[in-house]
């Protein structure tokens, strides 16, 4: 890798390490491998939302190119939130893409991907079923973020309902996690999941 | 008592005088050079913008490459202009 690629990366694993936010929990920052181009970033879901309690997991891979282009940066933890795929982790927030600086640092993205998780942008949407609940159906995409967040971020909150529901189509043969998925795309209508998993 | 000065030696440091300690770009600090670069001075200037924020002229001219839509200081995303002192 590039030669002020590895030395800024160098340089800002350790004032990740030092920052006021390791003490305080709320993120985190590993090395992958001995190369520095991949790291493993974690974040705490920001109180006050439905993610508060969960841990996220990101992949960040370092383009040679860094710091002149963003670090690409994917969540690893399943996350129901309008500007993160559901299916695949992806981003879509401006300054992992064309607002990008070259001032900006690995602290500044994991602190903005906080901020992301606090104040989404359901107009702006990488996933466009969970945009769409989120502005037409607000109560129940909470309900749905929240579960996500306790089924795969360790958040607190469980919902019988929800887990009846899931159970319902596992006896069925189906996957926990394609349950979960085409229930919280059909807004937990167990009959129109059904439908859309068998036809 | 008189002494007589028979010869004498003049040492001197410098610094930069920059408005921060590290370049924004490559965060090295402004004593030392840019990454590319193996000793700090003229070799290896800083340069200011009209924003008053400052780099080393390497990492900045790199920057400003990398942008062909937009001349933007990465600092403060202001319109870069160089501050010609």
């Amino acid at each position: 890798m590039a030669n002020m690629a590895v030395s800024r990366i160098k340089r800002e694993f350790k004032e990740v390490i030092k920052s006021e936010e390791i003490v305080q929990c709320s993120i985190k920052i590993e090395l992958v491998n001995d190369s520095w181009t991949e790291l493993r970033g974690e974040i705490a879901g920001p109180p006050d939302t439905p993610y508060e309690g969960g841990k996220f997991l990101l992949e960040i891979k370092v383009p040679e190119t860094y710091p002149f282009n963003p670090p690409k940066v994917r969540f690893i933890t399943k996350i129901w939130h309008p500007n993160i795929s559901s299916v695949t982790g992806a981003i879509c927030l401006d300054i992992l893409k064309d607002n990008w600086a070259a001032a900006m640092t690995l602290r500044t993205v994991l602190l903005s991907l906080q901020a992301l998780l606090a104040a989404a942008e359901p107009d702006d949407p990488q996933d466009a079923v969970v945009a769409s609940q989120y502005k037409h159906n607000y109560s129940l995409f909470l309900m749905t973020a929240r579960h996500w967040t306790n089924a795969y971020a360790g958040g607190p909150s469980r919902f019988a309902d929800c887990d009846q529901k899931i159970q319902r189509l596992k006896d069925m043969g189906i996957d926990e996690h394609k349950a979960r998925a085409v229930l919280s795309m059909e807004n937990w209508d167990l009959e129109k999941a059904t439908e859309s998993l068998f036809s | 008592m008189k002494v007589k000065i028979k010869s004498w030696m003049g040492v001197a440091t410098w610094r930069w005088i920059a408005n921060d300690e590290n370049c924004g770009i490559c965060r090295m600090s402004f004593e030392n050079c840019c990454p590319e670069c193996s000793l700090p001075g003229d070799d290896c200037p800083l340069v200011w913008g009209a924003c008053s924020h400052c780099f080393h002229m390497h990492c900045i001219v790199k920057w400003l490459n990398s942008q062909p839509n937009s001349q933007q200081c990465p600092m403060c995303r202001q319109n870069w202009k160089f501050n010609i002192q």
